[in-house]
């Protein structure tokens, strides 16, 4: 844990923080909005201060409630992993900034933070599935696409018709979605 | 009376009303799928960029069934004469949704999900996870167990870069390296399947430690290879390093400088044979790296020829390796306390270690169930496989294969 380092950010980044800067073993955790992606990232990448030019990993979350795309970053300043979590992009439309102008290599994996979740980058060229066929309609990572064996309790809507043909007895009427407490 | 149940392949098989009798005709016709330009309107403008064709260009399809690339990839490429223009690789052909899966097994579960990932170098694979779930229930790895992760990761390692040098040779029309390499891969496999019981998917390494002691054959079988390995890599290696052939084809080859390489998100061999010093076992330290000798070989070229050497000079510094763990390895248990049952707090971990093709990762967040709530997967394979339509361009059809090679993707990790 580097408590020097989250005073840093939090004097350069404090009115962009949307939640509690958090830190635990080697990680440090920051929470922005959407709107600030762009702005925060170049920002972590240019200035000498912070250096992290080193993009380790870019994941979507569902979390049940809202969706959230989770960067992971790398510098030489600091012994923690950075990790910016891009919190609150509704459900229905989840739109976020691309990163590909700062790192080329994200695209694929946002095209399949796209395919696993549906989330928007805007930005990104070549944003089309990238694991699932074409003509896919569902986006099997969200929280309320259940396997096949447990197609029966899913609302329906992302499952495929020929999924639903393990309907076991008893199934509930509605669905119960696991909410992350996190 | 049964009504005749329609065959499940019915629609990939020749129709009554097939305008030919001949079934190639057909069989080509019912492999639309396989056509180089996909049968709907472009999705994205750099979809609709690649599949409008210039003058004097064409579309070759790749692949799936390619054997030289290294899995079920498809790769479409854009051709002006035998040059390639532009490519597009269409993945997914071996996607499982591992992630998805993690997500519905408990914490002890997921962990055999994680081998089949990079089957060459499963090790790899499973340590990101298993680390991610130590770090998400604070439980603390013994001594012991740490130094015997770190022995059979980096054995690991030698037999991925092993196998790397025979398919790469492969790749190029070489025939007697992938021979030679596999003597070595087959002896390490040999080894550490006498101490995981596995030769390919070991799932060894548990939550708060490894699945077992450091036993009598392994260790012999360990000394036997120690006495003759570095013989055995440098005679392995003078058969390319001196084939002027060889040399002359990957000199140049696939050439991409450091800025690019991480504009690109590449690490491992790949970012260093541009020049870049980043090792995630000196970046970011984990495990007992710290206390250990070892250097970072860096080379400045980029090309193929460059990535290549790289991978054998990281072979003698983890046999490097290997002799100081086993000089330095304390006694101990190999398995922390744990109760049966894991159920962590809610939270977040992240760790990422260092493998044979670079970082591969896992982000985990835990509801407070005894499921991940969400489990990702972060394989450098991926990532360095979309490099290839950055140095590919330029170059002809037979060297895609030599640049795919020598970045070493497997697509077990690509596809997930």
């Amino acid at each position: 844990m580097d408590r020097a380092f989250k005073a840093r950010l939090e004097a350069r980044f404090g009115d962009q923080l949307t939640g509690p800067l958090r830190q635990r073993h080697d990680e440090t955790e920051i929470r922005i909005g959407p709107g600030d992606v762009t702005q925060v990232i170049t920002a972590l990448h240019d200035e000498p201060a912070f250096g992290f030019e080193f993009l380790a990993d870019l994941a979507g979350v569902d979390t049940g409630e809202v969706m959230q795309v989770v960067y992971h970053l790398w510098s030489a300043t600091t012994p923690d992993w950075l990790r910016v979590i891009a919190d609150g992009l509704s459900r229905d439309e989840p739109r976020v900034p691309s990163v590909t102008f700062m790192w080329k290599g994200a695209e694929w994996m946002e095209r399949e933070a796209y395919d696993m979740f549906g989330i928007t980058f805007e930005g990104n060229r070549d944003l089309r599935r990238i694991y699932m066929p074409p003509d896919y309609q569902s986006f099997p990572l969200r929280k309320d696409f259940f396997l096949p064996d447990d197609a029966a309790r899913s609302p329906g809507a992302g499952v495929r018709p020929m999924e639903r043909t393990h309907t076991p007895r008893n199934a509930p009427a509605t669905a119960t979605v696991r909410r992350a407490g996190a | 009376m049964t009504a005749t149940k329609p065959r499940p392949d019915a629609h990939t098989r020749a129709q009554p009303d097939a305008p030919s009798d001949d079934p190639r005709v057909t069989l080509d016709r019912d492999l639309g799928v396989f056509e180089p330009v996909p049968p709907y309107p472009p999705r994205t403008e750099r979809e609709a960029e690649f599949y409008t064709l210039g003058d004097g260009e064409m579309f070759i399809n790749m692949g799936p069934q390619h054997p030289s690339t290294h899995g079920v990839l498809r790769v479409v490429l854009k051709l002006d004469g035998e040059k390639v223009v532009d490519l597009d690789p269409v993945l997914g052909y071996l996607h499982r949704g591992v992630e998805k899966l993690c997500e519905n097994a408990d914490y002890h579960q997921a962990i055999c999900y994680l081998d089949p990932l990079e089957y060459v170098s499963s090790l790899f694979c499973e340590w990101p996870g298993v680390m991610a779930f130590e770090k998400l229930m604070d439980v603390q790895v013994p001594r012991r167990a740490e130094y015997i992760r770190v022995l059979s990761a980096e054995l690991n390692r030698v037999a991925s870069h092993a196998l790397f040098l025979g398919w790469m040779a492969l790749d190029l029309g070489g025939l007697t390296p992938i021979l030679w390499s596999f003597i070595e891969r087959d002896e390490i496999v040999e080894m550490l399947a006498s101490l995981t019981g596995q030769r390919m998917l070991f799932n060894y390494f548990r939550i708060g430690g490894v699945n077992g002691d450091l036993n009598h054959e392994f260790m012999s079988r360990l000394g036997d290879w120690m006495s003759h390995a570095t013989e055995q890599i440098e005679a392995g290696n003078a058969l390319l390093n001196e084939n002027e052939i060889f040399v002359r084809r990957m000199r140049g080859l696939g050439t991409i400088d450091s800025k690019a390489a991480l504009r690109m998100v590449m690490t491992g061999p790949n970012l260093r044979a541009t020049g870049v010093p980043f090792d995630v076992r000196r970046a970011h330290p984990y495990s007992i790296y710290p206390e250990l000798d070892f250097d970072i070989p860096t080379r400045s070229e980029g090309d193929c020829l460059a990535r290549y050497l790289l991978r054998m000079d990281e072979v003698k510094q983890s046999l490097r390796i290997i002799d100081q763990c086993l000089h330095q390895m304390p006694d101990g248990p190999v398995m922390a306390k744990l109760p049966r049952l894991l159920r962590p707090r809610p939270g977040r971990a992240y760790a990422g270690i260092e493998g044979p093709r670079g970082q591969y990762a896992a982000y985990v967040v835990s509801d407070g169930t005894d499921q991940p709530f969400r489990m990702r997967i972060h394989d450098p394979s991926f990532i360095h496989l979309q490099a290839v339509g950055v140095m590919t361009p330029g170059h002809l059809i037979a060297d895609t294969m030599a640049v795919m090679a020598s970045l070493d993707p497997i697509m077990g990790g690509v596809d997930k």
